[in-house]
């Protein structure tokens, strides 16, 4: 019978070896999860910049004025021999490191404009928590410079206040409720021409009131990927949605009624 | 030995032999295999290649199992199978075969052996998924499209000779050094690439799929490609950087028009289930 | 913010939702007590079936060696039984230490139905303890009726208990629509989430599969048996009893393919990104590895019958037609396991023009495919009436025209098969889809037509001879395990693809894994995963079997009258046999 249990017990081993060497010998495809942002732990300086990469050109928004057009400096460029963004931000300045100079012009923006720029940009606390803005920071260095943000900057950031930014106040950088000064802080202009001066990233203000009503207008600030307009589909996607948050609703409202009336 | 027809009549009588057979058929299957899929159907005009080695391998294995269930199924078959065997192990006249066998059978084994090892300077073979699951969704220009239930709308808006037109010039324009004059991806610069571009007159590519998984694959590109089929290695472009919205679909009407295929169309059930 | 905030969430869930098991780590240890636990549950479900079914055929056609046989089954059910409870309480345990937060939302979802399970699992071991001591007291008149419906009871509850955890786990695959990360479980619906899209397809793939699985591992141990046995009454028995038990596995296991086949339609509508991720993406060289298993099943069952023949007077003249037969599977095999996406190097690829081969490449489209399938399935028919009819010599006076029909109805469905195969080449996806319909239509057809004719054709035929129970090679019993481990295997196999479709997700676009686990693995390391649970079970089965003979040997005698109760009639009558199909004359 010992015979016979180990023909038994050689087969089976024979039959499932079998399997798994046919199994094993096509190439094998593993699904991968799709890997996560943690800037929890302890970072390397590259996995920042990598992440910083990402936020850069997608959540940040930042390349919806940085590169394109003239509204705002292009950060990989040499603007006039200074060389990219990480080898001029030390220099920008006076007294101030490269680190806190981008941090700063990132969540204060208004605190020092370059000069030939509008003061446009918005405050990124808004839309990005602390970690995050210090990835973006060790991103921005990486081009042209050292990175010197280290695993501590993002643990303060995490550790002071959850995400929230102090209470930022609306309205971009005016409180005004005259439509064309809104217009001015909000750098709409820079996209969309009125009176005929203007870029001509988005469609006109002029004459915006013959082809869209107040509705229109409004989900078109609040929501502009809702709709895109006849003629600007290669541009879908560039304005940023973050008008909301930006504007006071007393703002938004005069603001849609003067467009409304641009006939 | 001496006249031709006691040859023949040798080998028939052999062939009346299982052991012979099997022999036989296992030569037969690996001539035809081999050589016979690739050069016989171009006899009556249909192209033809020759197999992979992997296939080979399948299917070798597959007919050396059909043979040895052929020898055994039934109990005469199966004695007469194992006579020369055994014949060859313990008869004593037969010693030269023995030592022949001893001498063969490792040397083969180490032949074998060392072609598996052997280093080779060649790109390995490799497996490529054509159909990758796509995403559910994917942000087109900052658009959130949803791919499941996709239409191509040109299909129902507006002049179809003018997209036609429109995908015509475009792809003539752009997908032509690759992907061929005859959309079979034999393009000019198509031997430069490894992984080849795609044939869309294969009855593989476009022809299974749904339009809007194709343009998830021109939109996005090589580097588009999900995860889970790497090494993809595609020097397909991301076309959504070159080309508009309306611009990608009407060259998906050009290329399911040009090729007679019909793209595969969203009803209630997708495509097969395991059988 | 669009991706990323659910990607940092992630992150964040993570701490604390995740044990850690020593060495295999976490996912492997579930993934063994899982698939263990569930073919021990698919033996113990499948076994009852045709226990109760030939019980059935004992009483009703007075014949007592279908009786012994039923409970024989039974007695194997019994042991297998505790082991089935003792890994599910192996699963409970290292999920809820391994996996607690998941754990704990199954729980809040699914609460009440557990306390259900738990309710329905004792009553089933009752009426299983009832069912099996009850028997020898309950042997005659009204009583074995009784006896009877406790047998059916037993099905009753196991597939209730077998219902309610596959809406378990098809809740994991196909949660309700619109679910989302932050819905409480608790506004979910208890109903809702277990009757979700998949739940049906499952209940009945895995109703058919367990009768599979049961007939396939009661058919090894009856080789088992027949290999260790002494007497030639013990080796009849037991050659008989493996043939029973194959032959159910086998006759089932024809109709699986369709249960499948809606199971994969349900999963593409339910969402069209599961289906490909399951056919066309990572996971398509696992459809060609399970042709190439199914295609051994086929070929060995068939190769079962043909060894067979050997022992029935009067088939020596169907067996020139064995040859032509295997002809038609290997061709089939061939066909099914062609891949469409061929693996090849760069010299090979330039050869062919890409990965596709000009000439092979329509092989490797679904028509083709269900082409060999249907093929394949009608000649194993074939192989099952031939074998069926090889001692009898009808004595109807309309046997010829009967046979000329059956003969007809085979060709009629071959040439519906071709016929659809070969156009299917000519219409768009969605038209082909439809036609494998059809195929299979012309199939079950015949197969109903063939069967019923043969039938009454055979009433009162004549014998050639009675079968010679028991003068069997040894190599057909080898077959019969090489058999069950290919079931066990794929079952494996199975599972895995059903389980790992879902990729990095818990409980599908619902709750994400985001254990070191979560990646999907490579085939090659599930075919070792899926190797090593098939032999922790085969391994225990084996025990199991070993303790039941370890029980009848400690009754001397008992076991001898059983089997001489049991062992077929002596060749002298031919009457009309209680069991048509089951060919036990």
């Amino acid at each position: 019978m010992w015979r016979t249990n180990l023909k038994i017990a050689a087969l089976v081993l024979g039959v499932v070896g079998l399997f798994t060497l046919v199994a094993n010998s096509i190439p094998q495809l593993e699904s991968d999860v799709p890997q996560a942002l943690d800037l929890s732990g302890d970072l390397s300086p590259a996995a920042l910049v990598a992440a910083g990469e990402r936020i850069y050109g997608g959540a940040g928004g930042c390349a919806t004025c940085h590169g394109l057009g003239t509204r705002a400096p292009n950060l990989f460029s040499g603007e006039g021999g200074q060389g990219a963004i990480g080898a001029r931000c030390g220099g920008r300045k006076p007294g101030m490191s490269c680190k806190d100079y981008l941090f700063e012009s990132l969540t204060e923006p208004g605190a020092f404009v370059v000069p030939g720029y509008q003061p446009i940009m918005p405050d990124l606390r808004r839309t990005l928590p602390a970690d995050q803005i210090w990835a973006v920071v060790a991103y921005l260095e990486s081009l042209g410079g050292s990175v010197d943000v280290v695993a501590e900057d993002v643990r303060a950031a995490q550790a002071t206040a959850p995400p929230a930014p102090p209470a930022p106040p609306a309205g971009g950088a005016t409180q005004s409720l005259d439509p064309r000064e809104i217009l001015a802080a909000n750098a709409c202009v820079g996209c969309h021409a009125l009176g005929g001066t203007g870029g001509a990233v988005g469609p006109p203000f002029d004459g915006i009131g013959r082809r869209l009503g107040p509705d229109q207008i409004r989900e078109a600030i609040l929501n502009p990927a809702a709709t895109t307009s006849a003629g600007y589909e290669q541009m879908a996607g560039v304005m940023p949605a973050t008008f909301g948050q930006q504007l006071t609703a007393a703002q938004l409202e005069a603001l849609v009624t003067f467009l409304a009336s641009q006939r | 030995m001496s006249a031709p027809g006691t040859w023949a009549s040798g080998i028939r009588e052999a062939l009346r032999h299982p052991f012979w057979q099997a022999v036989a058929l296992l030569l037969g299957a690996y001539l035809l295999f081999e050589f016979g899929i690739a050069l016989v159907p171009p006899l009556v005009g249909i192209k033809s290649a020759p197999i992979p080695a992997s296939v080979l391998v399948q299917y070798m294995l597959t007919a050396v199992v059909g043979i040895l269930l052929y020898v055994s199924d039934q109990e005469e078959r199966w004695r007469r199978f194992k006579e020369p065997i055994r014949a060859a192990l313990v008869d004593p006249n037969k010693r030269w075969i023995r030592a022949a066998l001893l001498i063969v059978v490792p040397i083969s084994a180490g032949f074998v052996t060392y072609r598996q090892v052997r280093p080779s300077v060649g790109a390995g073979a490799q497996l490529r998924s054509i159909h990758p699951a796509p995403p559910s969704t994917i942000s087109f220009r900052g658009r959130t499209m949803t791919l499941a239930g996709l239409e191509n709308l040109l299909r129902r808006s507006g002049d179809s000779a003018q997209h036609l037109a429109t995908g015509r010039r475009v792809y003539y324009a752009n997908c032509l050094p690759c992907h061929g004059d005859l959309l079979d991806g034999r393009g000019q610069y198509a031997h430069a690439f490894n992984p080849a571009p795609l044939s869309f007159a294969d009855n593989g590519t476009i022809a299974q799929l749904t339009e809007s998984y194709v343009f998830w694959r021109i939109a996005k590109g090589g580097r588009g490609l999900p995860r889970e089929g790497t090494p993809w290695n595609s020097a397909m472009p991301a076309w959504e950087e070159f080309l508009t919205e309306d611009e990608i679909w009407s060259v998906i009407v050009f290329l399911y028009q040009h090729t007679g295929w019909k793209p595969r169309t969203w009803d209630e059930e997708g495509g097969g289930g395991a059988p | 913010m669009t991706d990323l905030f659910p990607l940092l969430q992630a992150v964040a869930d993570t701490a604390g939702a995740y044990g850690r098991f020593p060495v295999i780590g976490s996912r492997a240890a579930v993934w063994i007590a899982a698939e263990v636990h569930l073919m021990f549950a698919a033996f113990v479900l499948g076994v009852p079936m045709f226990a109760v079914i030939t019980e059935a055929i004992g009483i009703f056609g007075k014949d007592d060696k279908y009786d012994r046989l039923a409970k024989e089954f039974t007695r194997l059910l019994v042991v297998a039984y505790s082991a089935t409870a003792i890994w599910g309480a192996v699963l409970t345990f290292f999920l809820t230490t391994l996996y607690p937060r998941f754990w704990s939302h199954l729980a809040r979802l699914f609460g009440l139905s557990m306390w259900i399970y738990v309710g329905l699992f004792f009553i089933e071991s009752f009426t299983l303890y009832l069912y099996y001591y009850g028997w020898d007291r309950w042997q005659t008149g009204r009583a074995k009726y009784g006896h009877w419906t406790l047998g059916l009871l037993l099905n009753v509850w196991g597939t209730a208990v077998m219902f309610i955890a596959n809406g378990w786990l098809t809740y994991m695959m196909s949660p309700p629509a619109g679910m989302t990360a932050e819905t409480l479980p608790e506004s979910v619906g208890l109903w809702n989430a277990l009757a979700n899209a998949t739940w049906m397809p499952i209940n009945i793939h895995r109703l058919i599969a367990n009768a599979v699985f049961g007939g396939s591992i009661v058919a090894a141990y009856a080789a088992y048996r027949f290999l260790a046995a002494k007497s030639a009454e013990e080796r009849a028995h037991y050659d008989w009893m493996g043939y029973v038990g194959n032959f159910v596995a086998i006759s089932i296991f024809i109709v699986l393919p369709f249960a499948g086949y809606y199971l994969g339609r349900e999963i593409y509508q339910y969402n069209q990104q599961l289906g490909i991720t399951m056919m066309g993406g990572f996971m398509s060289w696992l459809w060609i590895l399970q042709a190439f298993l199914i295609g051994i099943l086929f070929l060995v069952s068939n190769y079962y019958l043909w060894i067979g023949m050997g022992r029935i007077p009067g088939a020596e003249r169907f067996m020139p037609y064995t040859k032509w037969m295997l002809v038609i599977l290997v061709l089939g095999v061939i066909v099914w396991a062609t891949p469409h996406t061929m693996i090849a190097n760069r010299r090979e690829l330039e050869e062919m023009g890409g990965s596709h081969h000009p000439f092979l490449g329509v092989l490797g489209v679904m028509s083709a495919k269900n082409t060999a399938v249907n093929l394949m399935i009608l000649t194993t028919f074939l192989s099952f009436l031939l074998y069926r009819r090889a001692n009898k010599r009808p004595t109807a006076a309309w046997a010829r025209a009967g046979t000329i029909v059956q003969g007809l109805s085979f060709g009629a469905a071959t040439a519906v098969v071709l016929f659809f195969g070969v156009y299917g080449y000519f219409v768009s996806a969605i038209v082909r889809i439809g036609f494998s319909v059809y195929q299979v239509l012309a199939v079950l057809a015949t197969i109903v037509v063939v069967v019923v004719l043969d039938i009454l054709m055979l009433r009162g035929a004549q014998s050639r001879g009675a079968i010679r129970w028991g003068q069997m090679p040894e190599r057909s019993q080898y077959a019969l395990f090489l058999l069950a481990v290919t079931f066990t295997w794929l079952m494996g196999l199975m599972g895995f693809a059903r389980s790992g479709i879902r990729q990095h997700w818990h409980v599908f676009e619902v709750i994400r894994d985001t254990s070191p686990d979560a990646v999907t693995p490579a085939l090659g390391s599930a075919a070792i995963m899926i190797s090593a649970c098939v032999l922790i079970f085969l391994g225990l089965v084996s025990f199991i079997f070993w303790l039941s003979e370890l029980g009848q040997k400690s009754s001397p005698g008992r076991e001898v009258a059983e089997l001489a109760a049991a062992a077929p009639p002596p060749p002298s009558g031919s009457g009309p046999s209680p069991a048509p199909l089951l060919g036990g004359d």
